[in-house]
């Protein structure tokens, strides 16, 4: 059905008189995206109404910041979406530059909230400096990588790459470490689509689970997160996130209790409109929802391969797979926190749950993959 | 470029599947989560959610053996607020200043103050609790329970004894029988949020109390009412520390009455009275509570002097120790080792048979008796007789005999304890051995409890209460209640001869301890009809001021009990030669 559409498009684009110049645009993304954030919506005013009602006296509490922040998102986007992607290039060292800049500015002079320093006020708007960081590491690492295509088969040159990037990975590290993790993993996905070779990340892979395993060592109050993760139920305060995830997810069954009859969210679960929303989503929804969830997002991760795939350059198939690595890192890694998979990690589900900078950034994103979709042509098309 | 490409094209791919791969293995463990391990989160959840009240379970009543109730219950309101779901606080406030009458900084204190539920006033009756539900304001909870009501106020306070908030029994049959009477709180199950806040849409799920049982027990209302009266009389009179009357059926052990002046008011038991103030007005207020309502009968050993007499007489004739024709000689006292123990009457009883030894309740005709039966075999027959347990009677707080061991019982102490000193027992220890030595030998257990009834008045449980068969033989029962006849109709115990009755009894005085404060407990012990006892009274008066004889001051109200509850009992008046041989001996 979806090449039925594109190819009819096609035929309305060649009638214009350009029958060698298809113009392509992904609709098919552009639908999941609204749909997902319509979904996210949904669920986050599901998820967020009860607590905001006692806490702030207005249900809609959340769900108002996170409009406001979608709509001003899908300005992002569609601007993002019209420029081509190419314009992005020459400002791949000056996002370098701004990503070191805005997250060290946080460090210094960020606003506190829940306990951590992330957010950074200017005016009467707060953001996430983090958040930005992501997109201006996948366009400087696209651009980065684009220029090296025959050394990135050398070892030395993923080395390079990493070390070229670490400065601002400590930075984010320093106030949020789940985000330099994100970044990190950013950059490796992209270094391996553009690698032909395979040990180099097997050695990579195992050289990352050697350093996680001496970073939990070191320091005690990790060990205690990997007890929680092994044993939520006597783990006390530590397990206490985790365990509550898991009464919501394991109360909902194969069908849910329905939209809305969550009671875990009802502060029982802490903070449930943040990272831990998909539980909340399984509670209402049930397995079958919580898995229409997952394969919407493969659903994106597949359309954004394909646009990868088709892209016309090397620094849009590269864009695309660090926003698809980007998505797919956060689904994945958020799910497996909130099912106690792994230990627990700060996480957000993409375009679902509550954070008015990473749904901007995200959109901002998916313009800039809208954009490199338009660059395909139509007959180069392969799945 | 090209070939470039088409690598990139399968590391997007390899990438691609990878993402497949874990999103699979996310999939799976979801599917584990849900379905698998589903039930037992669900219980978690639910556990977690749920939040149990009670519904309390009415009580059930105490009724005197005619039906008349002593203890019931009242519908009564608790009135809580829920913080989180006041929307008016000032007009909260207001509302409940007004209906509750309680300064209002204190209800401006609770009505603001942030917990999960704060309760402002318990025991509101149902009147003012209607009212304030009538006003509708959200945040306002008005829970109703139930409030024991005494109708009779103070009546056997001490016997009945009241319960405390959460509808246990504090003292007295309310403690023995709570969990008779205390029947089953019924539950409402609510889902609440995480705050302890119930949440409407989810409903409830109820589960009905069933109410406790009534219990019917032996006190007779009207009994009961007389003695408490007459005690009273006699505690003005004779401005005592207390009068004790204990009104019991010899032959089951059934408890008619059981007054202790003062009694309080059990509808107001932690209010002291004037009378149990008094006493020990040094004592912190819990330890003058627990004084006020202390049972004297049950929970106080005492010596219990002269009309311990019967038990030793008894012990005497078991073991052939003396027979009633046994001659005696009293002058007034009598030596035992170095000691000079002195007789009530100092200028002696002179010649006497055992019979008449009784009747003077002669102590040195009853310390040779003593000394004949010997510590070993006095202790044994104690033994018998059931003095060294508890009478195991349905009231709690029982106080056991104090008494020498064997081994310290020499000559002295055995001459003492044979005339009712130097050991304490508590007055219904002496009520109960006396009637089971005049009853034929059967040791009875005291009690009021006899059944327990559903609401409908259908009987759920009769109590049955151990009978120790033959502690003394007939003839020596036989024997006593002649002996003790004797004692009314022609000793100590005249005050309480009654005009077409045979009545037994034997009198006492008993100094208390220490000797010198000249403190003395009198009383007396009767039955009637002497030689079938139905009904057995004993009198206590303790520390009365001025005439301090049982035989002067006890046996008068014992009169008075008799005069009255004799009739009432449908007990009959004796055959005419028996008041002709009573007119001869006046």
């Amino acid at each position: 059905m979806k090449k039925k559409t594109t190819s009819r498009k096609g035929e309305r684009q060649s009638r214009d008189g350009r029958p060698k110049e298809i113009k392509y645009f992904d609709y098919n993304l552009l639908f999941i995206i609204i749909f997902l954030i319509c979904f996210g919506l949904v669920m986050l005013y599901s998820t967020s109404s009860y607590t905001a009602a006692s806490k702030f006296g207005d249900a809609a509490f959340y769900l108002k910041k996170q409009v406001m922040a979608m709509m001003i998102g899908f300005v992002f986007m569609f601007m993002l979406a019209s420029i081509p992607y190419t314009f992005w290039k020459q400002f791949a060292v000056l996002a370098y530059a701004a990503s070191v800049a805005l997250c060290g500015a946080v460090i210094v002079a960020g606003r506190n909230y829940n306990g951590s320093q992330r957010w950074l006020q200017i005016g009467p708007i707060s953001f996430q400096p983090s958040e930005f960081a992501k997109i201006a590491m996948i366009v400087f690492l696209a651009a980065f990588i684009e220029r090296i295509p025959k050394q990135i088969a050398k070892f030395s040159a993923i080395i390079k790459v990493l070390a070229i990037i670490a400065p601002v990975l400590i930075i984010i590290a320093i106030s949020n470490l789940s985000t330099a993790i994100i970044v990190a993993g950013i950059a490796v996905c992209m270094m391996f689509v553009a690698s032909p070779k395979y040990s180099h990340f097997v050695a990579l892979a195992l050289l990352g689970i050697g350093a996680v395993a001496v970073f939990i060592m070191i320091e005690s109050y990790r060990l205690d997160r990997i007890k929680a993760w092994l044993h939520p139920e006597t783990a006390g305060d530590d397990g206490f996130q985790t365990l509550q995830g898991l009464y919501a997810i394991g109360s909902g069954g194969l069908f849910g209790k329905g939209l809305g009859q969550s009671i875990q969210k009802m502060g029982f679960v802490p903070e449930a409109q943040n990272d831990m929303i998909f539980t909340i989503i399984c509670e209402e929804l049930g397995l079958f929802g919580g898995i229409c969830v997952i394969l919407l997002f493969l659903l994106m991760i597949w359309r954004m391969m394909i646009i990868a795939n088709n892209a016309k350059d090397l620094f849009g198939a590269l864009l695309v797979v660090g926003i698809m690595s980007h998505i797919a890192l956060q689904v994945i890694l958020n799910i497996a926190v909130v099912t106690n998979t792994i230990p627990n990690t700060g996480v957000t589900l993409p375009f679902i749950s509550y954070g008015g900078t990473s749904i901007m950034f995200l959109m901002a994103e998916m313009g800039l993959a809208l954009s490199v979709s338009k660059g395909i042509r139509l007959q180069n098309i392969e799945g | 470029m090209e070939r470039n490409k088409t690598g990139i094209r399968r590391k997007i791919l390899v990438f691609f599947v990878m993402v497949i791969l874990m999103i699979g293995i996310l999939i799976g463990r979801l599917v584990y989560l849900m379905i698998f391990c589903s039930d037992y989160y669900t219980q978690k959840a639910v556990d977690l959610h749920q939040r149990e009240r009670d519904i309390k379970a009415a009580r059930g009543r105490i009724l005197d053996v005619n039906g008349q109730v002593l203890a019931s219950n009242t519908s009564v309101c608790t009135i809580s607020v829920i913080h989180n779901q006041i929307q008016d606080p000032e007009g909260v406030i207001a509302m409940l200043v007004k209906e509750l009458d309680i300064p209002e900084e204190k209800i401006r204190k609770r009505v603001e103050k942030v917990t999960s539920i704060e309760r402002i006033k318990s025991n509101v009756d149902k009147e003012t609790g209607d009212r304030i539900l009538a006003y509708g304001m959200s945040g306002v909870k008005v829970d109703e329970d139930y409030k024991r009501v005494y109708p009779y106020g103070s009546l056997a306070s001490k016997v009945l004894g009241f319960t405390g908030g959460d509808n246990q029994g504090i003292i007295g049959l309310e403690v023995k029988y709570d969990d008779v009477l205390q029947g089953t709180n019924g539950k409402i199950l609510t889902v609440t949020d995480a705050r302890g806040i119930e949440v409407d849409k989810e409903g409830e799920v109820r589960k009905e109390p069933v109410s406790g049982y009534d219990l019917y027990i032996s006190m007779d209302y009207n009994i009961q009412a007389f003695c408490e009266q007459e005690a009273e009389k006699a505690f003005i009179q004779k401005q005592a520390d207390s009068v004790s009357i204990i009104v019991m059926n010899p032959q089951n052990g059934e408890l008619l009455a059981m007054a202790d002046y003062p009694e309080f008011d059990l509808n107001q038991p932690f209010a002291l009275t004037k009378d149990a103030g008094s006493i020990q007005g040094t004592d912190s207020e819990m330890e003058q509570l627990n004084n006020m309502w202390r049972n004297h009968c049950v929970s106080d050993t005492y010596e219990p002097g002269s009309t311990f007499k019967v038990i030793t007489a008894a012990a005497a004739l078991e073991c052939g120790a003396v027979k009633l024709e046994d001659q005696f000689s009293c002058p007034g006292f009598i030596m035992v080792e170095d000691r000079k123990i002195r007789c009530a009457k100092t200028t002696g009883h002179g010649a006497e048979t055992f019979v008449q030894g009784i009747e003077n309740s002669c102590n040195p005709v009853f310390i040779t008796v003593g000394l004949r039966i010997g510590s070993e075999r006095f202790y044994k027959y104690f033994d018998q007789f059931g003095l060294f347990s508890k009478t195991n009677i349905d009231l709690p707080g029982e106080a056991a005999t104090i008494m020498h061991s064997l081994d310290h019982i020499g000559q002295v102490e055995l001459a003492t304890i044979s005339f009712g000193q130097s050991f304490q027992i508590t007055p219904i220890q002496l009520v109960t051995t006396v009637s089971s030595l005049i009853n034929g030998g059967n040791r009875v257990t005291p009690h009021f409890g006899v059944r327990t009834a559903d609401e409908s008045g259908n009987t759920v449980e009769t109590f049955s209460y151990e009978t120790k068969k033959e502690i003394c033989s007939e003839q020596t029962s036989e024997t006593m209640r002649y002996l003790l006849e004797k004692v009314v109709s022609e000793g100590g115990g005249k005050n309480c001869k009654i005009e077409g009755y045979e009545i037994g009894g034997k009198t006492a005085t008993s100094q208390t301890l220490p000797r010198s404060e000249h403190k003395y407990i009198a009383s007396f012990l009767g039955f009637a009809p002497a030689d079938n006892p139905q009904v057995l009274v004993l009198v206590i008066i303790r520390n009365p001021q001025g005439v301090y004889y049982g035989g002067t001051i006890c046996a008068p109200v014992a009169k008075t009990v008799f005069e009255n509850i004799l009739p009432y009992l449908d007990i009959e008046k004796q055959s005419v030669e028996s008041s002709e041989t009573d007119e001869q001996s006046r």
